[in-house]
């Protein structure tokens, strides 16, 4: 089994029993037009970004579920045969936010976008690790954003309905500070990224922080 | 020293074809596997590229990969790194079950997302691991480029790229409500073009850093970031630019080298006249350039992996596919023919196209 050795740069993250609070995103978006446009989970990859001074870079983000707001509108209006909202289809892809993400920031440079289930933020780590091969500094970033009406119905265990974690890595050959098990971690976000959770909280803030990937 | 990477086996059925051979026939003759279509909606009459093909969606997936290993030289997939390309995931299940009940109630999350697809794979088959992408009409050519990626950094065995992606009225519904939607076979790259074709397709292939018989070389990737639009590109292609031009740098030839471009060309006016800008601008000595998507339609997060399996053919036969239905040319600097035609084929270049502006363009070789 191959590993790939990751130094930490920065990390931040954010979770909220139904929404992630204080985003800043008027600050960080002070365009009316475009902050109307932003989906949940592209204002929390823009918080996050800024909160791991990201800028500019490539891009690996993970989310299980994507944009299920946008996804659950347009069900509705075909439910009721209302005419879909252009809006919301493109808003309802799983790249839509670090797409917005790259339009804000003027970012050309390459955007993954992972759906792996439960496993998403191991595979944002394991794909992360493959890229940092080549040398640059990227942002790992996965996020849940799962507040939409009627949420209950479906969802019996997770108690953070938001919850997001950003990584700024790149590659390193320094011995490993932190150690993980897979998709371990707060019981209380969503599956998808506790690996990514469990690390950004073991980071210390002046030390060096170093993860081991396995693939 | 980087591992040189084969596609050495593929499989793929679509509205085209059941398939591979049938697929390249189709393309060659100009027999289109679109159709009108009401189904989704009875007050519009988009034209369709349905599968007919029996049993369920998750019926096909398991028969193509069932197909990769009768053809291959793998006995199992113990060794093989899964990785998925789809848009939609599960969504059509979802669909279903929301429409009759009108709540979320009885929908299993797990048959929602994405990666429903993988695992309705390891329920049949055993992985070394999986990983599935989702960045809309580029996921299965970012697949590809990734499967490249691992193979020639020596990081796994081998590499099952599968491109799947079925239709619903999310699906159809959202394209409409772009206004993007022909009522006929799209004709990409004319002056008359009135939209897309929207279409599903299941696309397999099999990449190995030992080449077999018939395998065809992945050279290279692009990938770029438009930063500009959510639904537009830039209009002059610089993001469609800059991906060809990374991919020929990373295959290390030059524009000269490449035969023919399939082009993304999907049938409206914002992708045909900024990856036609795009491809006038790097490639002057004029490649032939064709769009397929008249005869298989775009099968959105499918498409990269399946005009994968269009180069092949082609680099394989050595025969150019036409541009059907093209009869009055936008951009008159690029190389577009409607005919079939014969020639040295030695380099193709491959391009995939998303929302969000996520550009991906792979080079693919003719063994040497």
């Amino acid at each position: 089994m191959k590993s790939i050795r990751l130094k930490i740069i920065q990390s931040a993250y954010a979770f909220g029993a139904k929404e992630i609070e204080g985003l800043n995103t008027k600050i960080l978006v002070p365009k009316m037009m475009t902050r109307r446009r932003l989906t949940r989970a592209a204002k929390i990859a823009i918080y996050l970004s800024n909160e791991v001074s990201f800028t500019k870079g490539r891009i690996v983000y993970g989310s299980s579920f994507g944009e299920l707001e946008s996804t659950a509108n347009i069900l509705n209006s075909i439910s009721n045969k209302e005419a879909i909202s252009p809006t919301y289809f493109q808003n309802s892809v799983y790249n839509t936010a670090i797409s917005y993400l790259s339009i804000l920031q003027e970012n050309e440079e390459e955007l993954l976008t992972i759906s792996s289930g439960d496993k998403t933020s191991d595979s944002v780590l394991k794909v992360g690790s493959v890229k940092a091969l080549d040398g640059d500094t990227l942002l790992l970033l996965v996020t849940e954003t799962l507040n939409i009406a009627g949420i209950e119905k479906l969802n019996v265990c997770e108690q953070y309905l938001e919850c997001a974690v950003a990584l700024k890595v790149r590659l390193t050959d320094e011995a490993p500070t932190i150690k993980f098990t897979k998709s371990v971690g707060d019981s209380k976000v969503p599956h998808s990224v506790r690996t990514m959770l469990t690390i950004a909280k073991q980071c210390e803030v002046g030390e060096v922080n170093v993860i081991e990937v396995q693939l | 020293m980087k591992n040189r990477v084969y596609i050495t086996t593929t499989s793929s059925v679509s509205c085209a074809g059941k398939n591979n051979q049938i697929l390249f026939q189709n393309i060659l003759s100009g027999v289109t596997g679109i159709k009108q279509d009401r189904k989704y909606f009875f007050n519009a009459n988009p034209a369709l590229g349905k599968l007919d093909t029996e049993g369920t969606f998750f019926d096909v997936l398991i028969s193509e990969c069932q197909n990769i290993l009768d053809n291959s030289q793998l006995e199992n997939y113990e060794e093989t790194l899964l990785v998925i390309g789809s848009s939609v995931g599960g969504m059509q299940t979802t669909e279903d079950i929301y429409m009759q009940r009108g709540e979320y109630a009885d929908i299993d999350p797990n048959m929602h997302h994405i990666q429903v697809i993988s695992n309705c794979l390891n329920d049949t088959f055993e992985f070394y691991d999986d990983v599935s992408f989702s960045t809309a009409c580029t996921s299965s050519a970012n697949a590809i480029g990734y499967a490249y990626e691992v193979l020639s950094k020596g990081l796994y065995k081998n590499v099952l790229v599968v491109g799947a992606d079925s239709l619903s009225q999310t699906t159809v519904g959202g394209f409409l409500a772009l206004g993007v939607l022909s009522s006929n076979p799209c004709k990409p790259f004319d002056e008359n073009r009135d939209g897309m074709n929207v279409s599903e397709a299941v696309a397999c292939l099999l990449l190995e850093t030992q080449s077999r018989d018939g395998s065809m070389e992945v050279c290279g990737v692009g990938y770029s970031s438009d930063a500009y639009h959510m639904t537009h590109p830039k209009p002059k292609g610089e993001g469609a630019f800059c991906a060809m031009q990374k991919a020929l740098n990373m295959a290390k030839i030059t524009s000269n080298d490449i035969d023919y471009i399939n082009a993304h060309g999907t049938g409206t006016e914002a992708n045909d006249s900024a990856e036609a800008e795009a491809i006038v601008s790097l490639f002057p000595h004029k490649p032939f350039v064709s769009s397929t998507k008249s005869i298989t339609g775009h099968t959105l997060g499918a498409s990269g992996a399946l005009e994968a399996i269009v180069s092949y053919m082609v680099i394989e036969k050595q025969v150019l596919p036409p541009n059907h239905f093209l009869q009055d040319p936008s951009n008159t600097e690029i190389n577009l023919r409607n005919d079939a035609s014969d020639t040295g084929i030695q380099y193709v270049m491959s391009n995939a196209f998303a929302f969000g502006g996520n550009n991906c363009s792979l080079v693919f070789g003719r063994l040497k």
